[in-house]
């Protein structure tokens, strides 16, 4: 019989109530209050994350955002700017002491992503880890993910490309040298693939967090059931999203 | 005490990329903040935030600096993915020359 964990749906939402589920649950599993959690999320309105340790002003046109209703948050993972829009995002939220999971972080990393190769297996695509934190179709990206270990806790979020609109990403973001940008943009477009591009057509949300399901299940022998956030992770969720990552001082920390 | 005010970006070998904003004294070449940034991976997180307190006063060399780092590392128990100790050095080497 397989261990169940949990599986959370948590829909769209906007970006500082997304990372603060995602910081909930790992607050919540670290004190033993919740079982292992897999996470399936949205990001509405479209969002900019950044990775912990990047400079706000110099990775995000912040005036751009605005004008496009596209909101901006720091994560508590380090990693890049990542432009969510189209996109399947999960996390991960499980004990360090876990069997399953390796002591070697590069080695959890490759567990992880090793769930998602899985998962897309199951829409037809094969799929590679390309370390650090990417997956790879074709040496194409279509998958980066970042991991944070704090109390005894493991971490990881990432997203699958549903679609990319790598022109408007460039909108959102800064580049170092505005006289490469149109060079720059058209490596991205050569390096970038998603699920619509590799199987000519759209796949919906569900029918990709359904292979990502499997995909989890079979790569740590579980069985993945679905749940609700508790009232604990609730509150936790609001006290986060007000303190920590809808507040400037965090945003604008680097 | 504010000196000059410096830029590096850095793409550390095998790594991620590394983007130091750096204030220092002209004069005798010590580090008077420091604050690193990039998209690499740190753990703990906080183990940045002490690297980057301690290299305060720190003279811009390269290998005082990796002495320094690596002290500071091996106390802290910090561990980096996309970055290491003399890619570390090196970007703040760099902010002297640019």
């Amino acid at each position: 019989m397989n261990e169940e964990w949990r599986l959370l749906k948590t829909g769209f939402n906007n970006a500082f109530n997304n990372m603060a589920v995602d910081k909930a649950i790992l607050h919540a599993n670290s004190k033993g209050l919740v079982p292992p959690t897999v996470r399936f999320y949205g990001w509405k309105p479209a969002a900019i994350s950044i990775g912990y340790f990047q400079s706000l002003m110099e990775e995000v046109d912040v005036e751009a955002c605005k004008k496009f209703g596209v909101d901006y948050v720091r994560r508590i993972t380090g990693g890049g700017a990542v432009f969510h829009e189209h996109e399947l995002t999960y996390s991960i939220v499980v004990s360090e002491k876990h069997p399953e999971i390796p002591k070697n972080i590069m080695e959890s990393y490759s567990r992880v992503c090793g769930a998602l190769i899985k998962g897309l297996k199951h829409l037809g695509i094969k799929s590679d880890y390309a370390p650090i934190n990417d997956i790879v179709v074709n040496g194409k990206k279509i998958s980066g993910n970042a991991q944070t270990r704090k109390m005894q806790t493991v971490l990881q979020h990432g997203t699958i490309l549903l679609d990319v609109d790598v022109d408007k990403m460039f909108t959102l973001l800064r580049v170092p040298n505005e006289k490469i940008k149109d060079k720059l943009i058209a490596d991205v477009k050569e390096r970038v693939t998603s699920i619509k591009h590799i199987l000519g057509e759209n796949m919906s949300f569900d029918v990709v967090a359904e292979a990502m399901k499997k995909g989890f299940e079979e790569e740590f022998s579980i069985e993945l059931t679905e749940g609700e956030l508790t009232v604990e992770e609730k509150r936790l969720t609001e006290e986060f999203n007000k303190k920590v990552f809808s507040n400037r001082e965090w945003n604008h920390m680097r | 005490m504010h000196g000059m005010q410096s830029k590096s970006v850095y793409k550390v070998p095998d790594g991620k990329l590394l983007k130091i904003f750096l204030d220092y004294n002209e004069k005798n070449d010590s580090i008077n903040n420091i604050r690193i940034t990039g998209d690499f991976f740190a753990y703990p997180e906080k183990g940045v935030e002490i690297i980057e307190k301690e290299l305060e006063g720190e003279i811009i060399d390269k290998k005082r600096l990796m002495k320094k780092i690596t002290e500071v590392v091996k106390k802290h128990g910090i561990e980096f993915i996309g970055l290491n100790i003399e890619g570390l050095a090196e970007g703040i080497v760099l902010c002297k020359h640019e």
